[in-house]
């Protein structure tokens, strides 16, 4: 019988599981790490300002034996592992969650995060490589004024398009609220009425969100698309008379593969993008939970989101790579490449 | 023309450069102040030219960091081959999976006290993967040329080779990487700023930080209708932004041929 790990389909995939989890590990490790070696000490910040020095002393020396701070640090990291394992993340100091678990309030805000990174990234991809495929094709002051605005899009700082739309959209014309995820006093339940006001909300993260990625998709697919129209096959195809539209399938079918890959680091940006994002319209993600974290110094908190969105960001690319075997045909059947 | 636009922005700097209130509160742009005021009567331009100053100050410290660990890594890494590219390039690649904003924003946020180059040197830290791979496929594509060979086999040493002959050659390379890193840098730190995470936004002015006023509740510019405030430190960032694109995609033409006829 033949090895089904021969494949180089199932030897692309164990590649790709071995090399995020090297990633994986590296993060959890900073996770460990970071709070050990920076200046200022977490502990320092949970003694209330008025403690007498001799107070501060032994309610130091009480909350180092509470977190295991006193043992050596071999035996920290195994604690840090196997909480970690366990799912455990610590407790939520910060004002308003009354020592909720950290995984527990981090795992409630994820589902806003996705619902905003999500489908920004598919409707971008497919939205810009559209539009860049097209304005490959326009002529003279069109295909200029498509290219500058694409690129405009892109290299806009995206937190002050964020703040010129909030301006003209939700201060001055008022068709959008400001922020938050739901009105003011509006008690959200499963029923239309929460999903119009949730989506009113919604509209303005969404839509900077949308036009900035859009716009760099466009600007590289449409050179993408203009490099392959240049290249000998196509050149040949026209010589034979092919037809434009088949000369443009093609054409794009070469150059949305190499945008394919963008996708990973097009991710990484835009989780990124949507915490500071998040922050400026106050929608309820894990952006807005890590503001609110770092302003109430709540350490658990703050390490907790950047686990969260380490892990979604990991998984997250190891899915756009699986997709990429997928739909990249030399190493679907394993032939050529 | 791109370089004039830089030189705008640099000469721009060099004009006023105050942090002072004055009595004259939330003034559209007039005469007197070209920009107009904020509400507690901060001059807007002379913000904007400090402003400018420090943010690429900021990116420039950054953007050498960035440039220097891209330098090692992806500079030795392929020249010497074998085990050190294998583990260099691994090593950039995993970094490069990282989410580094969040990154950035914890670790800003674990830092009591914030400087200008403490921050230029958490963003540098940060932001180095990317100008690593460029170095690394221009080292690739300089290593096979034979003037390579011919100062090898004439018994140059290592060091002397990279030194004197890979690095002219790749000099203008390098400059663009580096202003690139620097604009990516820009960036970043006036994202951080304006989330108040850049260095301390009540005495120093960034770019950012004009931003962070705007959006904080006790300047709060955005709700008061002043537009002054906020759009022209963005148009700035946008500019600067374009201009460094631009510019990168001319030189790449310049540097990958194929690319030249498009």
């Amino acid at each position: 019988m033949k090895n089904p790990f021969a494949h180089p389909f199932a030897k692309f995939v164990l590649k790709k599981i071995f090399f995020y989890s090297v990633v994986a590990f590296v993060a959890l490790n900073f996770i460990f790490l970071i709070p050990r070696l920076m200046p200022g000490n977490p502990i320092d910040q949970m003694i209330p300002s008025g403690t007498t020095d001799l107070g501060r002393l032994r309610l130091k020396a009480e909350l180092e034996k509470y977190f295991g701070l006193d043992r050596p640090l071999y035996e920290q990291y195994f604690n840090f592992w196997a909480n970690l394992l366990r799912g455990d993340l610590g407790y939520a100091v910060m004002r308003g969650y009354n020592f909720r678990p950290v995984a527990d309030a981090v795992m409630a805000k994820l589902p806003y995060t996705l619902v905003l990174v999500i489908p920004v990234l598919f409707i971008s991809y497919f939205l810009g490589n559209w539009i860049g495929a097209r304005a490959a094709y326009m002529k003279g002051k069109r295909s200029e004024a498509v290219y500058f605005t694409s690129v405009f899009a892109s290299q806009m700082p995206f937190y002050w398009f964020a703040m010129v739309l909030l301006f003209l959209l939700a201060v001055n014309f008022r068709v959008f609220p400001t922020g938050g995820t739901f009105s003011p006093r509006f008690i959200p339940s499963m029923n239309l009425a929460s999903l119009a006001d949730a989506s009113r909300h919604y509209a303005l993260p969404f839509l900077t969100l949308l036009i900035i990625t859009t716009g760099g998709w466009a600007t590289g697919m449409r050179s993408m698309t203009l490099y392959e129209l240049d290249s000998g096959y196509i050149l040949y195809a026209r010589q034979l008379g092919f037809r434009k539209k088949k000369l443009a399938s093609y054409a794009e079918r070469n150059a949305i593969l190499p945008q394919f890959t963008g996708l990973n680091i097009n991710l990484n940006n835009l989780i990124g993008m949507t915490m500071i994002i998040e922050m400026v319209f106050a929608w309820d993600g894990l952006g807005l939970l890590a503001l609110d974290a770092i302003r109430s110094r709540d350490y658990f908190m703050m390490l907790g989101t950047f686990l969260v969105t380490m892990i979604v960001v990991i998984l997250g690319n190891f899915l756009v790579d699986l997709a990429y075997a997928f739909l990249d045909p030399r190493i679907r059947t394993g032939q050529g490449g | 023309m791109l370089t004039i636009i830089l030189f705008g922005i640099i000469g721009s700097m060099l004009t006023r450069d105050p942090l002072a209130y004055s009595s004259h509160f939330a003034e559209p742009p007039n005469s007197e102040y070209l920009l107009g005021t904020g509400n507690f009567g901060e001059d807007v331009l002379a913000q904007l030219c400090a402003g400018t100053r420090n943010s690429l100050m900021i990116g420039a410290i950054a953007g050498s960091i960035a440039m220097l660990i891209a330098l090692i890594v992806g500079g030795i890494g392929p020249y010497k081959g074998g085990l050190v590219d294998e583990i260099s390039n691994a090593f950039t690649n995993v970094v490069m999976v990282f989410p580094m904003l969040p990154l950035l924003i914890l670790l800003a946020a674990m830092l009591e006290q914030r400087s200008m180059f403490l921050v230029a040197a958490l963003i540098g830290l940060t932001s180095w993967p990317w100008a690593a791979r460029c170095i690394r496929s221009q080292v690739l594509t300089l290593k096979e040329r034979g003037f390579i060979d011919v100062a090898r086999m004439s018994g140059m040493k290592d060091r002397k080779i990279v030194v004197t002959e890979i690095m002219p050659n790749m000099l203008a390379y390098i400059i663009i990487v580096f202003v690139v890193s620097l604009s990516i840098a820009v960036l970043t730190e006036a994202g951080l700023s304006m989330i108040g995470l850049g260095p301390d936004p009540g005495s120093t002015v960034t770019l950012g930080s004009m931003l962070y006023w705007v959006m904080n509740s006790t300047h709060a510019a955005l709700p008061w209708n002043l537009w002054w405030c906020f759009i022209p430190p963005g148009l700035i960032l946008t500019i600067f932004l374009v201009a460094v694109f631009i510019m990168h995609t001319g030189m790449d033409q310049v540097f990958n041929p194929r690319l030249r006829k498009v």
